[in-house]
């Protein structure tokens, strides 16, 4: 391998890791280093901060929890509405398709942090705040546009014989969806389930907005509280901690999954 | 058909249209806590206030700086990243991986990360300025230069995804052309000015729409990492209808932030349309 | 059978007994549940009142159990974190610890308890005069004081004999002083561009004879001459050298430094500034007088109010203990521990002639005359709102980006625009 590209690939892994190996690092310091964290200080190492926050009211698992049902509920309920929408949309003719999916890629591109404003009234009048299920309705609406368009080229990618043939052997629309077409799509669905995961589990306005009670809350809102309250007079080795224990699911969810992310990322950049 | 297309089509109209539809309406109202959070029509005040209204303009001015930084460094780091990603090596998609991490974390929790990073003066790089003898950084209390370190954090997550989308362009170039040029006697400057670039542009407007789009709305990281910023100088559009719902309790002009901020990503976007098509009217032009 | 009866009798008896003792238990206790009362109050004040809390919950076992939530440390992120609740519906805490600017908007949200049933006007007659201001709407009482503060002038009893009571005096002292060399700076004062400013201005404002903002007719004061000469007289403090131009970066701890080092003559800061400018490393120890912001002879003398007060929120569960929670918290011994150990300024009238007080703080007398002039800021649930804007065009006429008058016909045209798009005009 050649150095300079070696070199290129070390300045990449300490820009990409740095910051997160910094947090890792001083997470494990006592207050009295925390101070002077490059200098040498006995007494350096401590588990103080963790117990901090793992022993907090409501404990850290609990946001773990509600993040892993909102982001389970909103992934189900997205596919549920999304893959139906996706195969009509290749089965329109041109004329009205073409316009749908142009719509669908000015819905992605939005910035739906402006839509607060009148999900939170939505949640005002039918009573939605609070309510852990209710929030994967938003979530689920917002995903639409990405998930279509990643499903819908999916779906295109499928030779229209196969399913001729479903149709020949008598298969209802529903039949064949069901035990045809989708089966087929799996890796398709399996990459735009995971990025819609990814999506509810780090969104904050809407979960900020929609859930005040504190054993409700989702992780980035309840980091967000943690950043708030600047307890400490030298915070930062719980804040430190609370990074970590907040990165950990997602660091494994991404070595785990990459290979399905960045396929359903490609593929809607290229198909898109 | 309707069956398949019914819910996805409701729950889009209801959340994208009907809020903007409705936003528009509430901006002609005023709905305050005055008015008991109910609308009640004002005939533009909204408007004449945001004309005049010093934060709306400076926020504008500081989220349309921290967007167009933002994204442009962030496309020159992903092109770097994706050129290296592209060549074959060993450990490639363990270092791809690596590399997604920044991305697939929640905003706000690297953004208390920052917070420590940047922190005066127990942070890294105000230990390395002392280290070195130079002043304290105070990097998140000066009105001028906070919004350089919250564009940090910025970059740091979503160069990723730029470099992604990046990455796939990349490898849709077939090889046989940088193969040919190299025969011709092109250098890799040439290859890349010539081949890479061009065959990359939908790529980059792809990458350059979708990030200035959300760049745009950027409310996670400021919130967080600045809460609005010394002075509100690194508060951002999105930020500044928050506060006036949420802690103003003035839904109204709130709801007129909103359009407005609505109404300028057009104007950015449009410009940045016929800009896009100003200078590809030339290369074409030399082409022919 | 009678005589196995017989046998069994003790035995029915301690049943019999024993089902009595477990029912009537049982009964005792759903008569007597325990309540749970829940505040949310600033770090700071949830760690001063920890042993008043103890203390609470020793002496209502079994009855109340009072917890203190501990909130964030920035102010209006703790009203943030009550309204987000509020909006939805839903009241976690029961009360609130309230800084007095918040306590008109709450109100038009309806979100307030009335508290005149726990605290009627023989509790109100006990409290010093200025801290009953702003706590009441429309005659009803929405909040109960715990603290009280008001803007102060320090001044240097080493360097002159009497303080000066115009601001015209003001300036000629410093002048002399700065000529005479005995001082780099004559009036340091928080120029910054954040709530503290608003605070300043309000006192000089009233002290020209003018006015802010009156909501009862929605009548603006900042474009009328007396507020422009007040913020021309501000700018003129800079632009003479009379403050240093680092003033307008200067919050209440960067003026405090300042004059605790004796680089300043005058100083505006709260009363909590006393105690830190007789610590030790202090440079001005021992010769610091405080008295109230000059004012134009025939103008009011005015001291911005600062306080934070208990209020109950609506939807709480158990008003009444909340109530005696409240009552607990601000009582005179409850307000004597907690200047005792933080230097809280009390607001029950009879501790200001405590003796034990006052020989642990001599100026107590001095801060309750200062009391007597206090003033709110303008009560409006759109306060928030109209002091940024304020502020913004404060900050701007203090660096001489635009006069005094540009900027303050700025401010008053910004706070209509303001009030209409709120539909706070009559």
């Amino acid at each position: 391998m050649p150095h300079q590209r070696r070199l290129w690939i070390v300045l990449l892994l300490a820009w990409s890791l740095g910051p997160l190996l910094w947090q890792l690092y001083t997470s494990f310091c006592s207050d009295q280093a925390l101070v002077a964290p490059l200098a040498a200080t006995p007494e350096r190492w401590t588990l103080a901060h963790y117990r901090a926050v793992l022993n907090s009211q409501p404990p850290f698992w609990r946001y773990l929890l509600n993040s892993l049902f909102v982001g389970t509920s909103s992934t189900l309920l997205t596919l549920v509405i999304a893959l139906p929408a996706a195969y009509a949309l290749t089965r329109l003719k041109p004329w009205i398709a073409r316009p749908a999916r142009l719509l669908l890629l000015a819905a992605a591109l939005f910035p739906y942090v402006l839509l607060f404003l009148a999900l939170l009234e939505v949640a005002r009048s039918l009573h939605l705040g609070n309510n852990l299920l209710a929030l994967s309705i938003p979530y689920a609406a917002l995903s639409q546009p990405l998930a279509i368009l990643l499903l819908t080229a999916a779906f295109r990618d499928l030779p229209l014989d196969l399913e001729d043939a479903a149709r020949l052997e008598g298969m209802r629309l529903w039949q064949r969806l069901r035990w045809v077409l989708i089966p087929l799509i799996a890796p398709a669905t399996t990459s735009t389930a995971i990025l819609v995961f990814l999506f509810s589990w780090n969104e904050y306005p809407i979960a900020l907005t929609w859930i005040s009670d504190a054993s409700l809350l989702t992780l980035p809102v309840a980091m967000a509280r943690i950043a708030g309250s600047s307890i400490y007079s030298v915070p930062y080795g719980a804040y430190a901690a609370a990074t970590v224990l907040g990165s950990i699911p997602l660091v494994l969810l991404v070595l785990v999954f990459q290979k399905s992310i960045v396929s359903g990322l490609t593929s809607g950049a290229v198909k898109g | 058909m309707i069956l398949l297309l019914g819910p996805a089509g409701l729950l889009l109209l209801v959340v994208f249209a009907a809020p903007l539809l409705h936003y528009a309406w509430l901006s002609y109202h005023a709905d305050s806590v005055v008015t008991g959070l109910e609308p009640v029509l004002n005939h533009g005040a909204n408007w004449i206030r945001l004309l005049q209204d010093q934060r709306f303009w400076q926020d504008a001015t500081q989220t349309l700086r921290f967007a167009l930084v933002s994204v442009g460094v962030e496309l020159l780091l992903a092109l770097a990243i994706a050129l290296l990603l592209d060549q074959r090596w060993r450990g490639r998609g363990a270092v791809r991986a690596i590399a997604l991490i920044p991305w697939a974390l929640p905003t706000t929790v690297m953004a208390l990360g920052w917070r420590w990073i940047f922190n005066t003066p127990y942070g890294p790089l105000d230990q390395l300025a002392h280290a070195l003898g130079w002043p304290s950084l105070n990097l998140l209390a000066s009105p001028a230069i906070t919004w350089i370190a919250t564009v940090v954090g910025d970059v740091w997550k979503t160069t990723p995804f730029a470099a992604l989308i990046l990455l796939a362009g990349l490898q849709t170039i077939p090889g046989d052309l940088y193969e040919a040029l190299r025969l011709e006697g092109g250098s890799s400057w040439v290859c890349f000015r010539r081949i890479t670039l061009p065959l990359l542009r939908p790529y980059l407007a792809l990458a350059l729409l979708f990030r200035l789009a959300q760049a745009f709305g950027v409310f996670d990281l400021i919130q967080v990492m600045t809460g609005g910023g010394p002075a509100s100088s690194t508060e951002s559009l999105a930020l500044y209808a928050y506060l006036n719902a949420m802690r103003f309790l003035d839904f109204g002009y709130s709801a007129t932030v909103v359009s407005g901020s609505f109404l300028l990503l057009l104007g950015l976007c449009l410009g940045g349309w016929l800009l896009s098509l100003g200078l590809s009217r030339p290369q074409r032009q030399q082409e022919v | 059978m009678t005589s196995a009866l017989r046998r069994l009798q003790p035995w029915m008896v301690a049943a019999l007994t024993m089902a009595l003792l477990v029912a009537g238990s049982m009964v005792w206790v759903q008569a007597r549940p325990t309540e749970s009362v829940n505040i949310l109050m600033p770090a700071p004040f949830a760690d001063a009142t920890q042993p008043l809390v103890k203390r609470f919950n020793q002496e209502h076992r079994g009855r109340i159990r009072l917890t203190v939530t501990r909130g964030p440390l920035e102010t209006e992120a703790i009203s943030d974190l009550a309204i987000s609740s509020l909006l939805l519906g839903d009241t976690p805490f029961d009360a609130l610890l309230m800084d007095i600017t918040w306590v008109p908007k709450y109100v038009a949200a309806d979100w307030l308890q009335p508290l005149d049933p726990w605290f009627g006007p023989e509790a109100m007659a006990a409290l010093a005069e200025g801290v009953r201001a702003g706590n009441s709407i429309n005659d009803v009482l929405y909040r109960w004081p715990l603290v009280a503060s008001m803007g102060l002038l320090y001044w240097r009893t080493d360097l002159i004999d009497q303080p000066p009571r115009t601001p015209q005096e003001l300036v000629t002292i410093s002048r002399q002083l700065q000529a005479d060399g005995r001082v780099p700076w004559g009036y340091v004062w928080e120029g910054r561009q954040y709530e503290g400013l608003s605070c300043v201005v309000l006192e000089l404002v009233h002290g020209f004879g003018g006015f802010w903002f009156q909501p009862d007719q929605a009548a603006v004061g900042l474009n009328q001459p007396q507020a422009i000469a007040a913020v021309a007289w501000l700018r003129q403090l800079i632009s003479e050298g009379i403050s240093p131009e680092a003033v307008t970066n200067y919050a209440e701890p960067e003026a405090l430094q300042s004059f605790k080092a004796g680089d300043a003559a005058f100083m505006r800061n709260w009363p909590y500034a006393w105690a830190e400018l007789q610590q030790p490393g202090s440079a001005v120890r021992g010769r610091v007088g405080i008295t109230t912001m000059v004012a134009n002879s025939g103008d009011p003398s005015t001291a911005t109010l600062g306080s934070w007060g208990l209020s109950m929120l609506r939807g709480s569960a158990h008003p009444e203990a909340t109530a005696t929670a409240m009552r607990f918290l601000s009582s005179t011994e409850s307000q004597k521990a907690l200047f005792l150990s933080h230097g809280y300024t009390p607001t029950a009238a009879s501790l200001y002639r405590d003796p034990e007080l006052i020989a642990l703080n001599p100026i107590l007398p001095q801060l309750e005359e200062a009391l007597e002039h206090a003033l709110p800021r303008p009560e409006t649930p759109l306060y928030a709102q109209i002091s940024d804007v304020l502020q913004r065009d404060l900050s701007a006429s203090l660096t001489g980006q635009q006069s005094a008058a540009q900027g303050m016909e700025r401010a008053s045209a910004n706070t209509e625009a303001i009030l209409r798009s709120a539909g706070g005009t009559p």
